[in-house]
């Protein structure tokens, strides 16, 4: 209750907050990045958050381009974020799976959730000295009642001449493998960009696949060479304790890795004309304890990732397509003697594919997407049980389905403000392993197709 | 308390939704300054040389409107044409005719060298 009516209060209070910050300022575009720079919203982003060209090299060069000439930003890049959402499920969900706190409102055919806010954020985001930024995200989550720190991505960016042709170099420290990519098909940034907080979801997904978000803490050294080759090595430890800890604030470490998570990038990149193509891989290598545990045996899981992005942006029209897939290898070293998997080893791939358009108009930007996700791997009775909602009758963590979506964005509304409105449509056609009676007690995979309107605003 | 977060949410919403009927931005004519100060000036400088803050890590470099190789050919063909429809790293802005042949006029009479 405390813990409620602490988070009701600091929700309030950053509303109140962001527009009286932003009511003040009397210059400049919509959020602080394009206050920096002086361009508009779309010079970076096509339908945020999905870079444009010009948006991937301005993360690169560590979030510092301005215009001013000074090494500091003044006043400083704050900004801020507020969703409001509306959930359907087809059939409702347990009385009590959803926790009807002060800012989720569930209705009382339990099918009907209303989220206010679904997330309030504030953003450090820009240059914080010379060629080092950030993008530093505080988050107030209504489902879960909580506030932390969430995406964070401090750089250090610099530029030299390499054979010739331009080389962006840096170093990046930050909470969650993949957000610090540059392309919208890594798990961080990947679509869907916003989703539902309170439907059910599929139990199995890989590690890299937001598994390890917030759960750590890293840092990376990266290079691009000639528009052409993009390179990454970064190492992270886990965020429960010692110098990481401050990155994982606000979230109980319940994924505990032990030892450093090597994670790796490779991106090929052409641009010819309005077309940009990359082709990449990217993957993770990390020793997980089970059940929280701080010491002992380890589970070990190695992921390797293949994706590739194509977009094509016109005057009027925005074209994009992404896809990524996910192979994780699985050895249950800890689980398997604890009794919590059936197996001693296993696998899992994960594969998503999604593609965009939108027009430009005088009233915005009007589209949407449609994509396929698919989730596979090896049977095992113990890791998928049966359970209501959440478990498998079969033991198989397949699932799969379709999400559609409509988009309207309306960036800049006035000097401080940019609207994203969507409505998505997730329909499975399997889940936990089923089409129908999917978790042994009675519910079907459709039963979890999920109606989800969101209010995205961007301060 | 949820009942006020419910509240202030759809206040926010209404509320926003009037101030974006309010104002619907366009419809002014833009001096090609500012259109240049805000679109352009980052990357190609405010001496239009192509030696904005963010031109350094651009590759290749922000065109140099003071080379007169720049201006040979047609070249307000050329600028709307990019303005329009992007080049390499330069994506496309969403002007109207009028506002890009006031850039035009912009650039020629501040950059464009003499003879």
């Amino acid at each position: 209750m405390v813990s409620s009516s602490r988070n009701a209060i600091l929700f309030v209070c950053i509303l109140v907050g962001m527009f009286t910050f932003l009511q003040a300022w009397n210059a400049g575009a919509v959020p602080s990045f394009a206050r920096q720079t002086g361009m508009s919203c779309d010079v970076c982003h096509t339908a945020f958050p999905e870079l444009t060209p010009f948006g991937r090299h301005f993360k690169l060069t560590g979030y510092s381009m301005s215009q001013s000439e000074k090494p500091y930003q003044f006043p400083p890049p704050l900004a801020g974020m507020l969703q409001l959402s509306f959930t359907r499920t087809d059939k409702r969900q347990p009385r009590g799976s959803v926790d009807d706190n002060w800012a989720t409102h569930v209705t009382s055919s339990d099918n009907n959730m209303i989220n206010v806010p679904q997330q309030a954020s504030v953003f450090y985001g820009g240059k914080i000295y010379d060629h080092i930024g950030g993008l530093v995200q505080g988050t107030v989550d209504g489902a879960s009642n909580t506030f932390f720190l969430d995406n964070t991505d401090l750089r250090y960016a610099n530029n030299t001449t390499v054979a010739g042709k331009n080389l962006i170099f840096g170093v990046t420290i930050n909470n969650n493998p993949t957000v610090q990519d540059i392309w919208n098909t890594t798990p961080a940034w990947g679509f869907p960009s916003a989703a539902s907080s309170v439907a059910p979801t599929p139990a199995a997904a890989t590690v890299i696949d937001g598994g390890l978000g917030q759960q750590v803490g890293g840092i990376g050294a990266y290079a691009y060479w000639n528009n052409l080759i993009y390179g990454e090595v970064s190492v992270y430890r886990t965020a429960k304790n010692g110098i990481t800890k401050p990155l994982g604030a606000g979230t109980t470490t319940d994924t505990v890795v032990h030892d450093a998570v090597p994670y790796w990038r490779l991106a090929l990149q052409q641009q010819r004309g309005n077309h940009s193509l990359e082709l990449g891989t990217y993957g993770l290598y990390a020793k997980i304890s089970p059940e929280g545990r701080t010491s002992g045996p380890t589970d070990k899981f190695t992921d390797i990732a293949l994706d590739a992005q194509y977009q094509y942006m016109s005057k009027k029209h925005l074209l994009s397509a992404q896809t990524t897939w996910i192979h994780e290898d699985q050895d249950w070293d800890a689980s398997f003697p604890l009794g919590n998997t059936a197996r001693q080893s296993s696998h899992l791939n994960t594969f998503k594919a999604n593609i965009n358009y939108y027009y430009i108009s005088r009233f915005g930007k009007l589209g949407g997407t449609v994509a396929y996700f698919s989730t596979s791997g090896s049977r095992d009775i113990l890791l998928y049980a049966p359970d209501p909602v959440d478990g498998s009758r079969t033991g198989s963590p397949n699932s799969n389905g379709f999400i559609l979506e409509l988009d309207y964005l309306r960036l800049e509304i006035t000097k401080f403000l940019s609207l994203k409105a969507s409505l998505q449509y997730t329909f499975y056609t399997k889940f936990n392993g089923s089409h129908s009676n999917y978790d042994a007690f009675g519910r079907d995979a459709s039963d979890n197709n999920t109606l989800y309107f969101l209010i995205w605003l961007m301060l | 308390m949820k009942r006020i977060s419910i509240y202030v949410g759809v206040g926010l919403f209404l509320g926003i939704t009037l101030m974006g009927t309010e104002n619907v931005k366009g419809d002014e004519s833009v001096q090609g300054k500012k259109l240049y100060s805000n679109k352009c000036q980052i990357c190609h400088g405010v001496k239009g040389d192509g030696n904005g803050p963010a031109a350094s890590a651009l590759s290749p470099r922000p065109a140099n409107f003071t080379d007169p190789k720049f201006w040979q050919g047609d070249v307000d063909k050329k600028i709307t044409d990019t303005i329009e429809n992007g080049h390499g790293m330069m994506p496309a802005f969403d002007l109207k005719p009028g506002e890009i042949k006031d850039l035009v006029d912009y650039l020629t009479q501040t950059f464009k060298p003499t003879r």
